[in-house]
């Protein structure tokens, strides 16, 4: 109560205008954190700063950081409202899916060049059907995507039997061990990733439109967009993510293991801290990355500094609800 | 969502969405019918009966308490913290030697302040119940995480232990077992309750528009409070009938009845016309879903392709039922 009443009429004492001032300061306080958290762990936890640390964690937020942007990209093209919006809750079991198709391929003996596509193949049917459910059927998105999850984790669940399914190729070598100016195969895929849809969602037209449809579908579709068609296109592009992440998730365990579904909340939480990041509290491409890496080296800190891990999802717990609460403020004053 | 109104569509709209209304009770006793001639050991009385005690109760009380919270136009993904927490208070204080009452106080008390904490968050911090909830639920999972260290189950299989148990989950009266009462008598209050007082009215009135709600003078926060507060409790009594039957604390086992009970719910909304939440739809919805679990299993699926079956089944339902709705809504 002290913290919601207290706040506006400190903010409104302000020398200049009081609204900017307030969410100047939340902005440079939420990277100020991030920082200062940083600055941290580099003082008080040994080994934090080597190079191989910092590589590790970049490279262990990859495969998250290319979940929580299709998380983003959905949370963009439907509205940030996660209860009456869009939301996808089957990306992790979708994931897992993937992954599972593409380990049991190659364990029977097809290349590459076959596993692949087949992978990514299923994660954009899986993305077609949340796509059926929430723009054809009018399904509420929380709903439409949830039965769409159970039908993912039961078929990786068929197709694995609950084991986990051993793949050996010299493509998943190259991805997990391999180097390149002195940075591994997977921090230069979530470089590229990284830079190739903040182009695509925050420079080119297609982005434009799908936070207009987001932002306000009636007028999006008055000035002329196909909103259906962007809805389905941002639920596609979640199930290609998730194929894609599949790809890293093998390579990076060297199988296709059970368990994938559980990344769900990670991804929700990285997906909407990324929105303080960003100027007006929306989700964007670079806030996400910046929140991901925030949850890997949070999550690497803790264990550097000896803390128990089971510390780790109340402290991400903790975080959604203080950056939910200072960012409604912020949009409210 | 798409601009596609067909005339020929339109023309068969209007029997079509009457015929929506039915789509889950179809689905139902198609899935009955079809189940009784497939699965031999279906329709027998034993099996029902084990159904029904085993099954449907835990999740029909869980389902209860989020029809309440969807009826108000929330949603609580933290039962199964509510569950889990009153389970392993429930269960460390038999194993601290308390009486079996207090102990079932001190684990209803556990869910008790969940709820309450939701209703901070709700309704001090205004965090929009699907993000408070959430952050409950990570904070939930290592607050068992702490102190189980890291997801140790606690296992009370020993006789000195067994009198609290069998007194909850191994009496009957009359006949009906007592998780079977203790289910009738949440019915009877939720139904009271949402359909038949004033409260009722009030949470019917925040779902369906919560700023009029808010302007035409309805308290908003104490009641969105007892709304997360009656989920929580409801789901601690799940917590303590679950431990009490398997005689045991396992850390996250209440995350299962998470998306079981919001799918019932929601499967149940399809009963009205307006799409609301009510608590026969609900148990409906459950019955729906539990039937669909056994009868799979009884025609030899294994448990990953019921899995499937239900999801398929989920989305077909709610498919027929929204998507033959009356657009524009």
């Amino acid at each position: 109560m002290t913290a919601v009443e207290h706040a506006p009429a400190a903010a409104n004492r302000g020398w200049f205008n009081s609204k900017i001032f307030a969410k100047l300061a939340i902005r440079l306080g939420a990277f100020a954190a991030f920082a200062g958290i940083l600055i941290y762990f580099a003082l008080t936890a040994r080994g934090f700063t080597s190079s191989y640390n910092l590589i590790n964690v970049v490279e262990q937020s990859t495969i998250l950081g290319f979940l929580a942007f299709a998380m983003t990209v959905v949370f963009i093209g439907t509205g940030t409202d996660v209860q009456k919006g869009g939301i996808d809750l089957s990306i992790a079991a979708n994931a897992g899916l993937c992954a599972a198709v593409y380990a049991v391929m190659m364990r029977e003996g097809y290349g590459n060049f076959v596993a692949i596509p087949a992978a990514v193949g299923t994660g954009m049917v899986i993305g077609f059907f949340n796509g059926l459910a929430v723009v054809t059927l009018k399904i509420m998105p929380l709903l439409g995507t949830l039965a769409v999850m159970n039908i993912a984790a039961g078929l990786e669940l068929t197709l694995t039997e609950n084991t986990v399914v051993p793949v050996q190729s010299d493509l998943m070598n190259v991805l997990a061990f391999g180097r390149f100016l002195g940075v591994s195969t997977l921090a230069w895929c979530l470089i590229i990733g990284s830079a190739l849809l903040i182009w695509a969602i925050h420079f080119s037209r297609i982005g434009l439109r799908l936070y207009a449809v987001g932002g306000h579908i009636e007028a999006a579709r008055a000035a002329g967009i196909r909103t259906g068609a962007y809805i389905y296109g941002a639920y596609i592009f979640s199930g290609f993510m998730a194929g894609v992440a599949s790809i890293l998730i093998v390579s990076r365990l060297s199988s296709s293991t059970p368990g994938t579904g559980l990344m769900l909340l990670p991804i929700l939480a990285a997906a909407l801290l990324g929105t303080v990041f960003s100027r007006r509290f929306i989700p964007t491409i670079g806030g996400t990355l910046l929140a991901a890496l925030f949850i890997g080296f949070l999550a690497n800190g803790f264990q550097l500094l000896g803390i128990s891990s089971y510390w780790v999802s109340g402290v991400q717990g903790a975080l959604i609800l203080l950056v939910v609460t200072v960012t409604s403020f912020a949009k409210k004053h | 969502m798409t601009n596609q109104t067909d005339t020929a569509v339109r023309e068969s709209r209007f029997s079509l969405e009457a015929a929506s209304n039915y789509a889950v009770i179809v689905a139902f006793v198609a899935v009955v019918i079809f189940f009784t001639f497939a699965a031999p050991g279906f329709m027998t009385g034993e099996n029902i009966f084990n159904l029904i005690s085993n099954k449907v109760v835990l999740l029909a009380i869980v389902a209860l308490g989020m029809t309440i919270v969807i009826g108000a136009g929330g949603i609580d993904l933290s039962v199964g913290v509510s569950i889990d927490l009153s389970s392993m208070i429930f269960i460390m204080m038999i194993a601290a030697g308390y009486m079996g009452a207090f102990a079932v106080m001190g684990g209803l008390g556990a869910a008790f302040c969940v709820g309450l904490l939701n209703a901070f968050l709700i309704n001090k911090l205004k965090i929009n119940p699907f993000l408070a909830t959430l952050g409950v639920l990570f904070i939930g999972k290592s607050i068992q995480q702490l102190s189980t260290q890291g997801g140790v189950p606690i296992y009370l299989t020993r006789a000195e232990y067994a009198a609290p148990f069998d007194a909850i989950a191994r009496t009957s009266l009359l006949g009906i077992p007592t998780p079977m009462i203790i289910l009738v008598i949440c019915i009877i209050g939720v139904y009271l309750a949402l359909h038949r007082s004033v409260f009722g009215r009030y949470v019917a009135a925040l779902g369906a528009q919560a700023d009029v709600a808010r302007y035409s003078g309805i308290r908003v926060p104490m009641h969105m409070s007892i709304v997360f507060i009656s989920c929580a409790v409801l789901s601690g009594i799940t917590g303590i009938l679950l431990s009490s039957t398997v005689r045991s604390y396992v850390p996250l086992a209440g995350d299962a009845f998470l998306l079981d009970a919001i799918g019932a719910t929601f499967i149940g909304t399809a009963i009205s016309a307006e799409r609301r939440p009510s608590v026969l739809g609900t148990l409906i919805g459950v019955a729906l879903l539990a039937v669909m679990r056994n009868g799979l299993l009884l025609i030899g699926w294994n448990f990953f392709w019921q899995q499937v079956g239900i999801g398929v089944l989920v989305f077909l339902v709610l498919g027929l039922s929204f998507g033959l709705r009356k657009r524009g809504e």
